[in-house]
Formats: structure tokens, sequence, C-alpha cells
């Protein structure tokens, strides 16, 4: 599996998990994880477009 | 027994007032400036392509956030308890991040004459068919939206003014008229760059102002775990508000996104997609210059902060119900819960903070209503009219364009008169996942994806359109579609296989056209 593979693979486990951790954990966890999963899914998607998909006008 | 509602006194009234009227002088001043040292309306309308990173990023915050984020997640945190949280956009940095990867590529459409969404759309497929439906698809969508920012607005003018509910529908509507007609309308980059400022340092003092203000994040959470759901307008049940799902009784209860495990995995894919599939916001980047890697890293940490304004918003809701318990389900009626925010500032914060608080719902209220009006009004004449005649002059379309206006404040206004949603933000994800399901394929997807047909793009658009009418609160309970969950999923996912299955199916634009919008990598 390549880099990206496993990148893009993080970020589907961040979607996942928003469902998982409400069920699991409840409460302030639960609300500020969910941003937390969000932020760590903005850098990697920023991560992917500039490292491999960056476009040269 | 609960500490009392707080009293509006004068010096409330006279602070929020001078704020507002701030903040209007200031952008009507910024946008004036703006239109001066454009050459034309197209100039005015997206800039030079000259727009940095920092305004964009700033820009992108504003117009995603609207009323809904700076004051109704305050109403679904304090209705709904932790299950509000699936509205109020606890994942919203995930789908800003995707917008800002997805829309960067606006750009390129700017030097083929694209100055809105709908025409970026008519270049990209070749068909004025695609603008006009994508164009009607806007004002449909739109409308819903706007009768949102009425709400808000109305709301935080009432509270403190001690106006009656729909005098001050009246006076926020005259105000956006005012706000058009000295031409603060369109919400420049520079504008929005501003409110976008604005709104994320109010957004994050009141939330953790409000946190400090109800005992802590413990007392809290405490406290939200003993209460139960109370409907708006006072009936009160035994469905406990401690878990991230909230079973309601169906059928209307089913209606809510959390009332199961199905409607809130869906409201997690609705953030995921409606950032980019808000033409309003994608439309941010028809303005921006080309930026380096670099700066590209820089916008990341401005929407981060930003997109989490929305949590600190619901936070302060979370923190009203812990205070109040569930006294305000029951008061000001068609504002109920909704006015959480604007009596939390008040307590929290006093004149200064609620000042601020008021000023910035108006922010975001008027300069996204008077954005809708103005984009649906341009609708009408450039992708209905020009588009059908496109010998017609242009000052008769510019004359035709203002004539538009007034409609499209006045049919919002008349359905917030009629019938104002009870909880705000969660009317408005009726038409996000609208605008989620069709914009973020038609148009996001359609940059990237070459082999997208016309003919995907229109089934897409009329698809859509079908499924809007068919929300459990409107027309779907006709055809037994009571849940919110698998009306969204119907809505998303089938736009989305009928845009890529109708696309395969028909006739690819030929790869010669497609060149200039998919120059090989270099």
């Amino acid at each position: 599996m390549s880099k990206i593979h496993g990148l893009l693979a993080i970020m589907v486990l961040c979607i996942i998990l928003v469902p998982v951790i409400a069920y699991l954990l409840g409460g302030w966890y639960t609300y500020w994880g969910h941003a937390l999963l969000a932020i760590v899914f903005g850098v990697l998607v920023v991560f992917i477009k500039t490292r491999y998909y960056w476009e040269e006008e | 027994m609960a500490p009392p509602i707080p009293e509006v006194a004068p010096e409330i009234t006279v602070g929020v007032i001078a704020a507002i009227t701030a903040f209007l002088t200031i952008s009507i001043l910024l946008g004036y400036l703006m239109r001066k040292k454009a050459k034309s309306f197209e100039e005015w309308l997206v800039g030079r392509g000259d727009i940095g990173p920092l305004v964009t990023g700033f820009a992108l915050v504003a117009t995603y956030l609207s009323g809904w984020a700076i004051f109704g997640n305050a109403g679904l945190g304090y209705a709904y308890g932790w299950s509000g949280s699936w509205l109020i956009g606890t994942t919203s940095v995930a789908g800003i991040a995707l917008c800002l990867v997805i829309g960067y590529r606006m750009r390129r459409y700017v030097a083929f004459g694209t100055r809105t969404v709908p025409e970026m759309l008519r270049v990209r497929f070749e068909s004025r068919t695609v603008q006009a439906l994508a164009g009607l698809a806007m004002i449909v969508l739109l409308i819903v939206y706007s009768v949102g920012q009425y709400k808000a607005m109305a709301t935080v003018w009432t509270i403190t003014t001690n106006t009656p509910f729909y005098g001050s529908l009246l006076a926020t509507a005259i105000l956006v008229l005012v706000y058009l007609s000295v031409g603060g309308y369109t919400g420049t980059q520079w504008v929005s760059g501003f409110q976008g400022v604005l709104l994320t340092i109010v957004g994050w003092t009141l939330g953790i102002a409000a946190l400090i203000w109800a005992g802590g994040p413990a007392e809290i959470a405490g406290a939200i775990g003993t209460q139960t759901f109370t409907y708006p307008g006072g009936n009160q049940t035994q469905i406990s508000l401690k878990d991230y799902t909230l079973p309601l009784p169906p059928p209307e209860g089913l209606a809510f996104p959390g009332v199961d495990y199905v409607g809130v995995v869906v409201a997690v894919f609705m953030f995921l997609f409606m950032a980019t599939g808000f033409p309003h916001n994608i439309a941010r980047f028809l303005g921006t210059r080309k930026i380096t890697k670099r700066e590209y890293w820089m916008m990341l940490p401005i929407l981060v902060v930003g997109g989490l304004t929305p949590l600190w918003i619901g936070v302060v809701g979370l923190a009203a119900r812990t205070v109040w318990g569930d006294s305000l389900m029951a008061t000001n009626p068609p504002i109920y819960g909704d006015s959480a925010a604007v009596y939390a500032s008040i307590s929290a914060g006093g004149v200064p903070l609620a000042s601020l608080f008021a000023a910035s719902v108006f922010a975001a209220a008027v300069a996204t209503l008077a954005g809708m009006v103005m984009v649906m009004a341009t609708n009408i004449t450039r992708d209905f009219i020009h588009n059908a005649y496109p010998k017609a002059s242009p000052k008769k379309l510019l004359r035709l364009t203002k004539l538009m206006l007034i409609p499209f404040i006045a049919i919002p206004l008349w359905w917030t008169f009629t019938s104002p949603p009870p909880i705000l933000s969660e009317f408005m994800a009726g038409s996000a996942v609208a605008q989620a399901g069709i914009f973020f394929f038609v148009v996001g997807v359609s940059m990237y994806w070459k082999r997208a047909t016309k003919w995907g793009a229109i089934s897409t658009i009329i698809y859509g359109l079908t499924l809007t009418i068919l929300h459990p609160k409107a027309y779907g309970k006709f055809v037994g579609l009571y849940h919110w969950g698998y009306w969204a999923l119907l809505l998303m996912f089938g736009a989305a296989s009928i845009y890529f299955i109708i696309s395969l199916a028909t006739k690819p634009v030929p790869e010669e056209r497609l060149e200039k919008l998919f120059p090989a990598r270099k």
C-alpha cells in the first residue's frame, strides 16, 4: 500500500470514528473529539493536495 | 429554582443599536471603497483576481457561517442537548478544508468570463440549460436559507429592543433594503473577510464566557444529563438529553436528524459536502489570486479557527440550558429556544458582549441575506434573461436586477411572517442537504472529473430539487418519507448515483473542448 493510500485510509477512519465515539464516549469528549477528527481530516486533505496533487499554473 | 431570564435594560438596547450601526457603516464603507476601485460591475463582483489567502480564508469563514452557525446553533444545543451537535456541525472543519482543496480550481473559469457559479457551469458543460437550471435551483434553495437569516436578525432585534417579533421582521427587511440600496450588497471579498474576523472573535469569546458563566464543562455535562426534552411551546417529555441520539416519537420525531444513528451518520456527510456545495461559498475562489503551497497552508489555520466557531455557539446553548433549564422553550413564541444565545450573551458578558454579539448576528445575517438576494436577482437576469437574449442591453439588465431585489426580499419575509421555523438551524439543514447533494457533485466534482456530462448535471439538479420538496416536514409525509436520515441519504447519495450513472451513460464532452479546462499536469 502506498503512502497516499495510507493517508486516505486515515481520512476515512476520521469519518467512521465520528458516530463510533458518540456511541462509546458521549459528553464533551465526543463534542471536541469530533472537532479533533475533523482537524486531522483537514490537515491530511491539504497535505495530500500540496504534496501529491499540486497544480502549477 | 432556575435564576430568572435577564430583563433587557435600556443601555443594552442602546449598545446593540450602536454596535449594529457601526458594523453596517464599516461594511458599507468597505463595499463602497472596493466598488470605487473596481472598473466594472464584474470586477466588483469578484475583484481583480488579486485577493490573497488571508482575506479569502476569512471570507470563506463568513459565507460558511451565516445565521445558522453564529446564532441558530445555540438554539440547537439548548433544545436538543448533545444530540443537537449533529446539526451544530462539530465536524465543520473537515468540510471547509475539503472546500479549500476542491474550490481553488474555480479560478480557472474566471479566464473564460465566469463571474457566478451558474456561469461556471455553462462554461464547463457548454450548456445554457445547465446554467439556467442551476440558477433555478439556487433561487429555490437560497429562499429557504434566507428565511433563517430573517429569523436570526428579528430575534436579536425583538429581544434587545423589546419590539414585537413581527415588527422586528419588518424592521430587518427595511434594513436589508437600505443595506442593498447604499451598495453594501454583494459582500465583496474584503467585506466578507472583515465579517469573518468579527464572527470568529465574537463566537469564541461568547462561547468561552458562557462556559465560565454556567459553571464550567463538568457542571454543564452534569446538568444536560439530568434534563429531558421539551417541545417548542412547552410540552415536556421524559426523553433524556444525556445521549447523542434523541429517540423522539414517530412519525413527527423522525424528522429530527439526531433521532437515531442513520440520521447522524448522514448529517456527518452533509457537513462534509455542504461547504463545497454552497454556491455562495465556493464562489469565493473566483476572486482569489494564484496561491503558493505555503499560503495554502496559511489558510488552513484560519479555516480551523473559523470552523470551530459553530461549536462555541453550540456551547452557549448548552450553557443556557444548564442555567435556565427548559424555560425558554415555552416563552417568546415563535422564537422559543433560539433566544438562548441572546439572553446568554446578556447574562455572561453584559452590555459589551451582548452588543458585539448582536452586531455579529447582523453581520452574518444581513450580509448573507443581502448577498443571497443579490445572487437570486442576478440568477434571473444573467442566468435566464441574458442567457436567453445575449444581446439584451447591460443597462436594462442592471435595472432589472435592481427591480428583482424587491420580490427576493419579500418572498422569504412573507414566509417568515406566515410560518416562522421554531428551531432555526434545524430548518436550514433542509436547504443545506440539498445544496450539498446537488452542487458538491455538479460543481465540485465536475471541475475534476472530465467524464461528467451536461445530462448528468441536469438529471442531478432535477432529482435534487424533487427530493427537496419531499423533505419530511414538507411533502415527504405524503409519500411515507418521515425519516430525515433516509430522506437526506436518498437526496445526497441518490444525487451522486444519478450524476455518475447518467454521465457515464451519455456522450462525453469532446476531449479537444475540455483541453482548456483540464490542461495536462506539468
